[in-house]
């Protein structure tokens, strides 16, 4: 009743007359990575065909992924390897290079931030010009808590930045809530992206970045500005990049609430993947659900697989 | 709602003649640091002699109760003794002794297994002492070892991503608790700065296993559950005194306690008066009944 009543979005397979009506109106489509194009190294099979046939035709390909633990570099690397079709640097919005994007507009001139994140959002980092501390395991001025509260404060330090971070530890989280205190609302708090959970192969799972903020906005008591998705922060990246108009952009996903969520609350049409985390029950639970929260999760359409694209595509 | 009121003079006579015990808070409230709070050991001393019961209930999960009576004495608190220290960390540990000792040993299948505990050595003594034994840090997550039936979230300041991802290993098993000491997520240090508490580390855990953790610690109330059962206190006969309106002073209301607020930690006046002026029901539970500057302004309150 509510989806109908709200014109909600009906999560329709995508497949024949509707696939080739959609895909040539579209002007650009936006992809996440994991769960759609790949899974760890391995390529989705025909994905890269679905692409190739998609570039072909001119469309506008971008790529956006909350991971933020590889440059867009190493993105396009992993592109040409899988057998995409060639992708730049600026095809690629993860959110390491967003975070530096935000935070070399958002922080005075001269102003660094402390980063709480790999090597790779260091770089990127590196790359925006935005001076920056930290990544890496903490160096530790002595062995007990007291001596990590004595020292020194870099003074050019005006942002906390949280990503994806192998090193993280109390002593770092320690460092992060001095700063944050220190300067209060003039010191920002940015997070890369929510996400709890990094899935590997064969089921097991480490913990995501989400874990990571969540655990400095409880010290700190206050809420960090994400980059990722679901927040429209990255989707704004793209359109100031390439100009795209949402109306003819489609958003693939296998995350609903993240990269569907996104691409509806940004006006794109949605599509979703099931090679990757979401099954269509989850997607039917939200859809027969009340609740309007819920019903933003449904994607407009979806495929077993981008493979499953290949027919519409034909010439 | 409670009414905030300074209490001095004749009202804490009033306050204080038909108490029969009163509940302190320490960090803040007995000490800041290593100095005891000026009059602190007097008042105790005070009451002692007046006959009412003394009790502390501590959130701080870093100290056994060994170390915690250890502390009282050299910070000049004459006889307290270590039955009438209730810590996060001891009642923690009797917490797990409970589920998984409780029902004369485990699930069945192979005794009450092990506990991963995140957090130092005070903790990890009473995980040991109530008869727990405790998973090894770098452990594989599954395997022919006793199975890990419990992950216990405490003050660790030797937390790492990897201590976060074996934990979330265990957190995999529905069976396997997750158990937090206490849920603040800061203390004060000397200088007024800041360090994260167990609360942030808990709310990492969480976050990544999808799970909500039992929080032993204020404002829950079963600490408070620990002290009835050994001293069979009268809860309208009894008031907590404490620092820190969302721990001590909630765990009050929630036992049913009268409360006092001293202003010698982390909470402002300024603070419980904004709650008072909320509109928010779950806001007006964090308004003490009364407040004090410190704890020494009760000995007026006491005969001689």
């Amino acid at each position: 009743m509510a989806a109908a009543a709200a014109g909600g979005r009906r999560c329709r397979r995508l497949e024949g007359e509707a696939a080739r009506a959609a895909l040539g109106a579209a002007e650009a489509l936006l992809f996440d990575c994991d769960g759609v194009l790949w899974r760890g190294e391995a390529a989705v099979a025909g994905a890269a065909a679905a692409l190739g046939r998609l570039a072909a035709a001119g469309k506008r390909l971008c790529y956006v992924t909350n991971n933020s633990s590889r440059t867009r570099g190493a993105y396009t690397e992993k592109l040409r390897r899988l057998g995409f079709p060639p992708a730049e640097p600026r095809h690629v919005f993860g959110s390491a290079y967003c975070a530096a994007r935000y935070l070399r507009q958002a922080l005075p001139p001269g102003a660094a931030a402390y980063v709480l994140g790999s090597a790779a959002l260091g770089a990127e980092l590196e790359a925006a010009g935005v001076p920056h501390l930290g990544p890496g395991p903490a160096a530790l001025p002595g062995p007990a808590p007291a001596d990590w509260a004595q020292a020194p404060l870099d003074p050019a330090v005006r942002a906390v930045l949280v990503g994806f971070d192998e090193h993280f530890s109390y002593a770092k989280l320690c460092l992060a809530l001095r700063y944050l205190q220190r300067g209060g609302a003039a010191c920002l708090l940015v997070g890369t992206n929510r996400d709890h959970r990094l899935p590997l192969e064969g089921g097991a799972a480490i913990p995501g970045t989400g874990c990571l903020v969540k655990a400095v906005e409880t010290a700190a008591e206050r809420e960090a500005f994400i980059v990722g998705k679901p927040n429209r922060y990255m989707f704004d990246c793209v359109v100031s990049e390439f100009n795209i108009d949402p109306a003819r952009t489609i958003m693939v996903g296998d995350r609903l609430d993240t990269d569907i969520l996104m691409g509806n609350n940004c006006g794109l049409t949605t599509l979703l993947t099931l090679t990757g985390v979401t099954t269509l029950e989850e997607v039917k639970g939200h859809q027969e659900s009340d609740c309007p929260a819920r019903q933003s999760l449904v994607p407009d359409y979806y495929v077993d697989s981008i493979a499953d694209l290949l027919p519409a595509l034909g010439d | 709602m409670a009414g905030c009121r300074r209490l001095s003079g004749a009202g804490l006579r009033e306050v204080l003649g038909p108490a029969q015990g009163l509940l302190f808070d320490c960090d803040g409230v007995l000490w800041a640091g290593e100095r005891a709070v000026p009059g602190a050991p007097e008042l105790l001393e005070r009451l002692r002699r007046s006959g009412k019961a003394t009790l502390f209930v501590s959130n701080n999960s870093r100290r056994s109760v060994a170390e915690l009576e250890r502390r009282f004495s050299r910070l000049g608190f004459r006889g307290v003794r270590a039955e009438q220290v209730f810590s996060s960390a001891f009642c923690s540990a009797l917490f797990l002794r409970q589920r998984l000792l409780g029902n004369g040993g485990g699930d069945g299948d192979g005794g009450p297994g092990r506990i991963f505990v995140l957090g130092g050595e005070g903790l990890r003594g009473e995980v040991r002492d109530a008869g727990l034994r405790l998973a090894g840090e770098g452990e594989p997550s599954s395997g022919a070892a006793e199975p890990v039936r419990a992950v216990l979230v405490g003050y660790d300041d030797q937390f790492t991503f990897a201590k976060l991802a074996q934990a979330c290993g265990y957190l995999r098993d529905p069976q396997c608790l997750l158990v937090a000491t206490d849920p603040d997520p800061w203390h004060p240090l000397s200088d007024g700065q800041r360090t994260p508490g167990t609360g942030s580390l808990t709310a990492a855990v969480e976050t990544a296993s999808g799970r909500k953790a039992l929080v032993v610690g204020k404002p829950n109330t079963y600490m408070f559950d620990c002290i009835v059962e050994r001293f069979g206190v009268d809860p309208s006969r009894t008031l907590m005194v404490g620092d820190r309106l969302e721990t001590d002073i909630l765990f009050g209301k929630n036992c049913g306690l009268s409360t006092i607020l001293t202003l010698t930690g982390v909470s402002r006046l300024e603070e419980a008066q904004a709650y008072m002026a909320s509109d928010s029901a779950a806001a007006k539970d964090l308004v003490p009944n009364y407040y004090v500057d410190s704890i020494a302004d009760l000995i007026p309150g006491l005969d001689d």
